[in-house]
């Protein structure tokens, strides 16, 4: 299948003071796909999702969104255009039940205007019964629906992980960016993640995680992007990708470390 | 019965006309922004209001909207300059408003009569206090219901999150400023029909310390904090006066610091609320 690439980076550079985090990176991630990135701590992963989302500014390069540059927009510009993201250190909103977070997360869907809002005229409440409901739905679709109702920072973290993918999908976006979705979660609980992204996928979502879990990111990614030091190493399937050399020596090599560094926190 | 109304009425007032300059203060809070402009805005609301009052003999029902607008259009001003400083520096900022009104005040003699003050020619019955604040709160709770009340909460946590859910942060800070003004303006005139004279102390430090303990003392993440906040702390010392004179001018500090220590999300917080909700029915 040929399809002009949904996401665009092509020689984006970003350095804080002397560190360079992100160094020339190119990287395509075609409509349809879920692309996985992967790299050792501190390869500059969690940087790509800053800069994609407007987070963080590129000091070069450009990011492009079926083929519209998006880099100089303010980052709830970038959320409009159709790009929603989760966080690898969890942030959900204090205070908010799981609900509440779905619905906040349903601000560019609320199909209502200030004022019919706050009138509480007859379509505004129609609109805001259709996003619960919908918001609703999402929290099903992760499997959080019995826990709607509570107060999202009373939850485990595997649940509060899952929250945000609702939250982020309230946004109703194109391209979704997952940062470590399944950090903290057993196996079962990653699988599900995985079959999550995959009937994503079939909704027509395209999807660009980071993850460290080689099983799940040959389970369910199309193609991956390996980054070791800012730079993008290898691209490819994962199978490709996990057979490289290069690979080995920058990600496996060191594997063991990164594992150990991810128990301690 | 009579003596004690007599005695309490003027109190039940002021308590009303802090609760709205706390819930201006309230306003901005929401938003995530810590505010001293509603000074500013009532010191417009009140000597434009009472301006009206006097020269043309508007009636209160025409100079309260003016008042409510005027701190409304220059909120949205306020808004452009302070939206663009983080959050501590709006503080500073917006303190520094408040020093330079009380000058402005004191020199605009033709506005604000300056040092010789001005005398306002209206009063308003406690019941119509009461019924404009029950509609001011009614407003709150709407909002806090409305698409607006959600992202400005989301605002408020985290808003580089809220950003890319694609809620505009300056959007969103902005009609709380414009939510703020009104409301602090509309305090403003309230304030000057209470007290029927006016003078370049009116709208000063007091009202900035008054409102912000009362967003601390009855909690900053619900409307009815405001509210609950300004009543306490107005009530408080006059109270306390009838049982223990001599305590009542320490009270208050007392009072917050209590609050500060053990309560320091203020007496009403919806999330404690939840919390304690959520630990009586353990989850299956
Ligand atoms: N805001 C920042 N200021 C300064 N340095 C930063 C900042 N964000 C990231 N860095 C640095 O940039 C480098 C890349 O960090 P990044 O978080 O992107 O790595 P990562 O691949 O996500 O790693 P991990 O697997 O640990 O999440 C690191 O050396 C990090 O210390
Ligand atoms: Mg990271």
């Amino acid at each position: 299948m040929m399809s002009a690439p949904m996401l665009r980076l092509e020689g984006v550079q970003k350095s804080f003071g002397g560190l360079t985090a992100v160094a020339a990176l190119s990287l395509e991630v075609p409509a349809g796909c879920v692309a996985g990135l992967m790299g050792p701590n501190g390869a500059g992963k969690t940087t790509v999702i800053n800069l994609i989302t407007g987070l963080l500014r590129a000091d070069s390069g450009v990011i492009a969104l079926d083929g519209a540059p998006i880099q100089h927009l303010p980052v709830h510009a970038i959320a409009a255009r159709g790009i929603a993201r989760t966080y690898q250190n969890v942030r959900l909103f204090a205070g908010m039940t799981a609900l509440e977070q779905v619905m906040a997360g349903s601000y560019l869907r609320r199909r209502t205007s200030l004022m019919a809002s706050f009138l509480a005229l007859p379509s505004a409440r129609a609109a805001l019964r259709m996003t619960r409901r919908r918001a609703l739905d999402l929290l099903a679709r992760v499997g959080m629906a019995a826990r709607a109702d509570e107060l999202a920072e009373t939850l485990s973290y595997g649940e509060q992980r899952r929250i945000e993918i609702a939250r982020a999908l309230g946004a109703g976006p194109r391209l979704l960016l997952l940062d470590e979705p399944t950090a903290g979660m057993n196996a079962q609980e990653s699988e599900a993640i995985g079959r999550l992204v995959h009937t994503l996928r079939d909704d027509g979502l395209t999807v660009l995680m980071v993850e460290h879990n080689v099983r799940l990111v040959s389970d369910f990614c199309d193609q991956v992007t390996v980054m070791s030091f800012g730079r993008a190493l290898v691209h490819g399937t994962p199978t490709a990708c996990m057979a490289d050399p290069e690979v080995q020596e920058a990600y496996f090599g060191r594997k063991e470390d990164a594992q150990r560094i991810r128990a301690l926190r | 019965m009579a003596d004690f109304w007599a005695a309490y009425q003027s109190t039940l007032g002021f308590a009303m006309v802090n609760a709205f300059f706390a819930l201006s203060t309230y306003a901005v809070l929401s938003a995530g922004m810590l505010s001293f402009a509603t000074v500013t805005f009532a010191a417009l609301g009140g000597f434009l209001g009472a301006q009206l009052a006097v020269h043309l003999a508007l009636p209160p029902v025409l100079v309260m909207p003016v008042s409510a607008l005027s701190g409304a259009l220059l909120a949205y001003v306020v808004a452009l300059l302070f939206l663009r400083l983080d959050s501590h520096w709006m503080a500073l900022a917006s303190l520094a408003l408040v020093l330079i009104t009380r000058v402005v005040a004191l020199n605009a003699t033709a506005l604000t009569g300056g040092v010789n003050g001005l005398s306002v020619p209206l009063s308003l019955p406690l019941w119509v206090l009461a019924a404009i604040l029950a509609v001011i709160c009614v407003v709150f709770w709407r909002l806090s219901a409305s698409w607006y009340g959600i992202a400005a909460r989301a605002v408020r946590e985290d808003a580089a999150v809220a950003a890319t859910l694609g809620i505009p942060q300056r959007r969103i800070q902005t009609i709380a400023f414009i939510i703020s003004g009104a409301v602090g303006g509309l305090g403003g005139i309230l304030l000057a029909l209470m007290l029927q004279f006016l003078s370049p102390e009116t709208y000063f430090i007091d009202i900035a310390f008054t409102m912000i303990a009362a967003v601390v003392l009855g909690g900053s993440y619900h409307w009815a904090g405001a509210i609950v906040g300004a009543v306490v702390f107005t009530a408080l010392p006059v109270l306390l006066q009838a049982v223990v004179p001599d305590f009542e001018k320490v009270a208050n500090g007392i009072c917050l610091l209590l609050i500060m220590i053990f309560l320091p999300r203020g007496l009403i917080d919806p999330r404690a609320l939840r919390l304690r909700r959520a630990r009586k029915a353990p989850s299956r």
